[in-house]
């Protein structure tokens, strides 16, 4: 009885364990993912750079680090830096993506930005290939971090919604997108996935206030 | 006795003219021919105006207590871009007739809508952007720094699209969101455009008085005479 219970349980294991390797080989060849967690800071993600070394990390953590991961997302011209703006389309290579299970999500830059684009809840996975809480759940987690207009590009200098180009976890906004591509409303902007509205402020609780918790996506440049 | 009568009349004498010259001085300035102005104060409870109607409702009031409430006054100001109904978005530029436009002093601002849009042509200043009593804000340089005018509005005077809302929902929020302002002096932290302008230079912190004190404004917003 008691030895056909270990050797259930070793069958189980052995299962769990062909099945690891398994998953790891599909997200090795991810291009496209969306973070499962952010930095816990809010908007405060250390500036691009900290938002590429999060996407990095978390995509090792999914077997899939041998790549150059980049955040999608813009940065605002400032004062004390005033050649800083940076389009968040210009940054992600080429394409085509594919997440974890192998779904190509665009071809291009140019079909991201277009009504191509397959975005959906059903394809806009983690680096595990997990579903991120969308329109419906609770809690909604459907903002995406981008800091960029509808085409992909940082928005104009009188405006900082980039929560201080993703520095500060306080006082400020940014541009979210719906991965659901859902939201309150029948309109373009409801349905966009990288240019639905503002947050309410850049602290973590203002985020997950409007529907988010600091996610943003993650792309392979190369 | 007589005497005392005499004095008591002097007295009252005294007091009536008093009273007239106190009369006077509350009355304050007359600006009949002012059709743009700067309102020396907000309703103060930051960016909550009571919507676009309480908005043009308190110039209309500051522009009474100059003599000038003859006229129809709407605030300048832009709304979100309505998503159930995108034909009922309003433009401030589209709501403050036609011009020209002078302030308390009588000096021209713009004689259009489009020389009012026009960075070059615009002559609001911080010399200009008088108050309906003909007085100069505290701007950039002065502390507080009042040079943040509300107006929710993009340069060319038009709404933000949809995805943003700049107004502090439509001007009815006096806690979260934002709005953005221009610089009545046309002066900010850097020499740029968008410091430059008088009516898109940046979104305030939030819809609080104190927020939007705290970015170097205090709950003002323009008036302009329609008719």
């Amino acid at each position: 009885m008691s030895t056909r219970s270990s050797i259930l349980a070793s069958a189980a294991l052995l299962a769990l364990i062909v099945g690891g390797p398994a998953h790891a080989q599909q997200a090795a060849n991810m291009t496209f993912f969306v973070t499962s967690e952010g930095p816990g800071k809010g908007a405060d993600l250390g500036g691009l750079a900290g938002a590429d070394a999060h996407c990095q990390k978390l995509a090792e953590s999914a077997g899939a680090g041998g790549k150059t991961w980049r955040a999608y997302l813009s940065s605002s011209t400032n004062a004390a830096n005033p050649g800083a703006t940076v389009n968040a389309r210009d940054r992600i290579g080429k394409g085509p993506w594919q997440n974890a299970k192998g779904v190509v999500i665009a071809t291009s830059v140019e079909d991201l930005h277009s009504d191509g684009n397959k975005i959906t809840k059903e394809s806009g996975l983690t680096e595990k290939g997990g579903i991120v809480n969308g329109v419906g759940d609770t809690p909604n987690m459907h903002d995406m971090l981008t800091g960029s207009g509808t085409d992909g590009r940082a928005l104009p200098n009188n405006l900082n919604l980039t929560c201080n180009n993703w520095t500060s976890s306080q006082y400020g906004s940014a541009i979210v997108g719906h991965v659901d591509r859902r939201g309150n409303a029948d309109t373009v902007f409801q349905h966009s996935w990288n240019s639905a509205h503002m947050s309410r402020g850049c602290t973590q609780a203002d985020l997950i206030a409007t529907g988010g918790n600091g996610l943003f996506y993650c792309f392979a440049a190369n | 006795m007589h005497r005392s009568v005499r004095l008591a009349l002097l007295a009252c004498v005294a007091l009536v003219s008093l009273v007239s010259i106190t009369q006077a001085q509350q009355q304050g300035p007359q600006a009949p021919n002012m059709t743009f102005f700067v309102t020396s104060n907000g309703p103060g409870k930051g960016a909550d105006l009571g919507g676009l109607e309480g908005a043009d409702a308190h110039c209309q009031k500051l522009a009474a207590t100059v003599g000038a409430g003859g006229k129809t006054w709407h605030a300048y100001l832009s709304t979100n871009t309505n998503a159930a109904a995108p034909d009922k978005t309003v433009n401030a530029r589209d709501r403050i007739g036609k011009g020209p436009w002078q302030n308390f002093k009588g000096e021209v601002v713009a004689n259009n809508v489009d020389e009012l849009h026009n960075a070059a042509m615009n002559k609001i200043s911080a010399t200009t952007g008088l108050t309906e009593r003909g007085q100069r804000l505290p701007t950039f340089g002065f502390a507080p720094n009042y040079h943040d005018i509300m107006t929710g509005s993009q340069p060319d005077g038009r709404a933000f699209p949809g995805n943003m809302n700049l107004t502090c929902n439509n001007y009815a929020s006096g806690q979260f969101g934002k709005v953005e302002v221009g610089h009545v002096d046309r002066t900010g932290l850097t020499d740029t455009d968008q410091a430059h302008s008088w009516n898109s230079s940046h979104q305030s912190r939030d819809c609080t008085q104190e927020g939007l004190q705290s970015t170097g404004g205090n709950g003002l917003f323009y008036c302009f005479a329609v008719q």
